[in-house]
């Protein structure tokens, strides 16, 4: 690349409109992510046409930073009230609200900021340099890969079940029954739908997120009320920015789910949703400290907060090379892409180099600009807790309607978001687990279809044409060592200690 | 205080809830001047997709036409269903339209499991607005065959495994067609949307490509695959030199159109009203020049004529009624 370009290049983004765009879609996504229901594909689904006025760089570079900002704004909604103000964000949930509890609120946003930002930041300098062979390796996974990786992803369950394993089993096989309304796209029959066709798509995931999250915290909330003890936890004030032990302890789980969260990105088949969950999965897995995951372990918040924030520049990988969405956000960008004129593939990086380039840097520094703003928005944030707890339960049952009816403009889906609602406080109450039924949902139907297209595929050899393929075969063995290992681990420690 | 922000809060949810409220007084009655408010535009898929977009680029030059806001409503689910289905249940005032895909709109209700109650009987046509033929495709590196001929020479007495987005979409009534008049053996591999199917297909995972032109342009510029034929009666302006199946010796022929339809039992005179500035907005050639940018081929045809098409597309469907097992 020659100094003009490069020129021409920092000439496009330093301009006041696009600076301005990015300090707008920075703080609007952080907004719009915090608020439960209102995902980042929405928040870029409504902004989408507002960009089609500005200049190209400008607009996209506030798509894009809407997209990562609004995947971390997820997190601090999941980390104040137990309502995840995104799919990508439930699983920061898990720990991040038992910190809050123990009032240490600021703490796991610090945490989650920075993880969020690296992860990001990460992602960025992936897709400035490393797009094309990422694509390439993109393309190596398909139907029998989902399969596989979905089916790997489901192994997750086991280490969420917490105390009961049945229980947590229970609630997974429950998630993966639930995924199993609708047409099914392989033979177009409708199972389960009872002839409603609202049902015909499936249950919508955020709905039955927000339910299963959020509704049933508002209820375990009013529970709390009647008792006329204000059960305030009192915030300790720590300083935001992670301090050097807790940095020492996470950067190990944020660099490896940053890796992991792009991997996920650039597959068509699966984003932050999954990304996350993978992140916060391998966290646990790979942590010396298993015990604290579920009680609040800063590793788990930075486990799946740096992996959704990597997915989203590993989703703009495929985009922008091939013109195939790496997630349903990017699904949506590419309809801001091709508004501007702009279409993905070798002209996006030839003939509109200087533009491409400008929104690949923009995106770097909108996640950069993200964790600044987080940080110093922080105490605003925890400011939060100290709403009235009866305000605080109307704001969230608004937003919870809201967020179901605005995903697919359906009271359907209003209906089934307080189902789950209440099916969520039932199940806390008698000790399920409600993460199990999300994975169930999230990652059963990516199985399904795998599975039905390597049928069609493998022509009648499926076990030939699973061990035809590497990526299958190296699958299969992290399954294997998945489940596994727990016992294998618990023979070796057994060992030590009769030795010892 | 507290009452106080309380109390406020319920008079803006009362107002707010008071604004969501349907005027519905004024039942589908002759309308001298329509149209005087926002009219709703259903698009039964969701927002950034092909369609989507289509809807948005025309959406300002339909309201410069009509002289209101024209709002797009995505209403997703069912396979473009659950907004049919709302857009035939819809007061026909002329001020809930809908975005119409054939075939999806025509196989929605001829799949018997589905048991719908509604078919084109429920709608009116306003005019079309795009035509996208669909195409074969192979890879770039692809040896066993280079042309159509060759392609359909192989597959009658080889398997080969073909991308679709669906039972009784577009893409798997052009593998239907051909192994039914052909004699190919072509299977079809579902895919959640063209996106999937393309990395399918790149990949090296599927054996052929069918998609709409539309949703290869960039690919078949770029030379990452090579495109066999279209299945239109003429070549695709986006892709001159690629041969029609016509042209090949195949009878095969099928595109996924999108127009603009309405709730039956419209008044004649709001009718009209909406035609005539659909057509505006359609052959508008700013409008038709950004569509083309894109690469959807923007195809004007009248609300009659566009019903007159769609009749049609319901009989290729019913043709191929066996093979789908309905």
């Amino acid at each position: 690349m020659d100094t003009s370009i490069i020129l021409q290049i920092v000439a496009n983004l330093f301009t006041v409109q696009t600076l301005i765009a990015l300090f707008v879609g920075v703080v609007g996504g952080i907004v719009i992510g915090a608020l439960p229901g209102l995902s980042s594909t929405m928040a870029v689904a409504l902004l989408v046409p507002i960009t089609f006025g500005m200049e190209p760089v400008a607009g996209l570079v506030m798509l894009t930073a809407i997209y990562t900002s609004a995947t971390y704004g997820g997190s601090l909604a999941s980390i104040l009230l137990h309502t995840p103000g995104t799919p990508a964000s439930a699983a920061t949930a898990l720990d991040g609200y038992q910190l809050t509890q123990k009032g240490m609120a600021a703490r796991a946003i610090g945490i989650s900021t920075v993880s969020s930002m690296i992860g990001g930041f990460i992602s960025g300098v992936a897709l400035l340099f490393l797009a094309p062979p990422l694509a390439k390796l993109s393309l190596m996974f398909s139907a029998p890969e989902y399969f596989l990786l979905a089916i790997f992803g489901l192994t997750i369950i086991g280490s969420l079940s917490g105390a009961s394993m049945v229980k947590g089993l229970a609630s997974g096989v429950l998630g993966l029954l639930i995924g199993t309304i609708g047409i099914d796209i392989i033979t177009g029959f409708p199972r389960y739908t009872f002839g409603n066709v609202s049902l015909e798509s499936g249950i919508s995931l955020v709905p039955a997120l927000i339910g299963l999250f959020s509704l049933s915290q508002v209820f375990i909330m009013l529970e709390k009320k009647d008792g006329a003890k204000k059960e305030v936890v009192k915030q300790k004030l720590t300083k935001l920015l992670p301090n050097r032990a807790d940095m020492k302890k996470t950067l190990p789980t944020i660099l490896r789910s940053s890796g992991l969260g792009v991997l996920v990105g650039i597959l068509p088949g699966a984003g932050g949703d999954v990304g996350s969950w993978v992140g916060y999965n391998e966290a646990k897995r790979f942590s010396k400290n298993k015990e604290e995951f579920g009680k609040g372990s800063i590793e788990g918040i930075a486990g799946s907060e740096a992996a959704n924030n990597a997915v989203t520049g590993g989703a703009l990988i495929p985009l922008m090379t091939l013109g195939i969405p790496g997630s349903s956000t990017t699904a949506v960008l590419l309809g801001g892409l091709m508004i501007q004129g702009l279409v993905p593939g070798n002209e996006l990086f030839t003939a509109n180099a200087t533009i491409s380039y400008a929104v690949i840097i923009g995106f770097i520094v909108a996640n950069i600009l993200m964790g600044i703003v987080g940080l110093f928005g922080a105490k605003y944030f925890i400011k939060a807790l100290k709403v009235p707890p009866n305000i605080l339960i109307t704001v969230i049952i608004i937003l919870c309607v809201l967020g179901s009816y605005a995903i697919n403009n359906s009271m359907f889906d209003v209906y089934m978001m307080l189902f789950f609602g209440v099916l969520g406080y039932l199940m806390r109450k008698t000790g399920f687990s409600t993460a199990p039924v999300i994975l169930g949902m999230i990652l059963g139907p990516i199985a399904e279809k795998g599975l039905g297209q390597s049928l069609v595929m493998g022509q009648g050899h499926l076990v030939e044409f699973f061990f035809s393929r590497p990526i299958s075969v190296v699958f299969m063995i992290l399954i294997i060592l998945a489940l596994l290992s727990p016992f294998v681990l618990k023979l070796i420690q057994k060992r030590r200690r009769t030795v010892v | 205080m507290k009452k106080f922000i309380l109390l406020a809060f319920m008079v803006v949810l009362s107002v707010a809830m008071a604004a969501c409220g349907k005027d519905s007084d004024q039942a589908g009655k002759a309308d001298a001047d329509f149209p005087k408010k926002p009219i709703t535009l259903i698009v039964p898929w969701s927002a950034g997709g092909g369609t989507d977009t289509g809807a948005r680029l025309l959406q300002p030059y339909l309201e410069d036409e009509l002289g209101v806001t024209v709002n797009v409503v995505n209403k997703t689910g069912g396979g473009g269903w659950v907004g049919w289905n709302e857009l035939a249940n819809a007061k026909s005032d002329g001020y809930t339209i809908g975005l119409a895909n054939s075939p999806h709109i025509i196989t929605g209700y001829m799949n018997p499991t589905l048991k719908r109650d509604k078919s084109l009987d429920d709608f009116v046509g306003l005019g079309m607005h795009v035509i996208d033929p669909d195409i074969i495709a192979i890879r770039k590196d692809e040896n066993r065959f280079s042309t159509i001929e060759e392609l359909v020479a192989y597959a009658k007495d080889n398997k080969l495994t073909v991308t679709a987005t669906g039972e009784g979409t577009d893409e798997h009534l052009v593998i239907l067609s051909f192994n039914k008049k052909y004699g190919t053996q072509l299977e079809a591999v579902h895919f959640d949307g063209a996106a999937e199917s393309r990395a399918a297909v790149l990949g090296g995972h599927v054996d052929l490509l069918v998609a709409n032109a539309g949703e290869v342009l960039s690919l078949y510029k770029d030379k990452e695959i090579k495109v066999l034929g279209v299945a239109a009666s003429k070549r695709s302006e986006f892709m001159e030199d690629v041969p029609t199946f016509e042209e090949s010796g195949f009878e095969i022929y099928q595109e996924s159109s999108r127009g603009l339809i309405a709730p039956k039992g419209l008044d004649p005179e709001v009718l009209a009203k909406l035609q005539s500035a659909l057509e505006k907005a359609v052959t508008n050639e700013e409008h038709i020049q950004k569509m083309a940018d894109l690469g959807y081929g923007v195809n004007y045809e009248n609300g009659e004529d566009y019903m007159d098409i769609l009749k049609k597309d319901e009989e290729a469907v019913i043709d191929l009624k066996d093979l789908l097992g309905w």
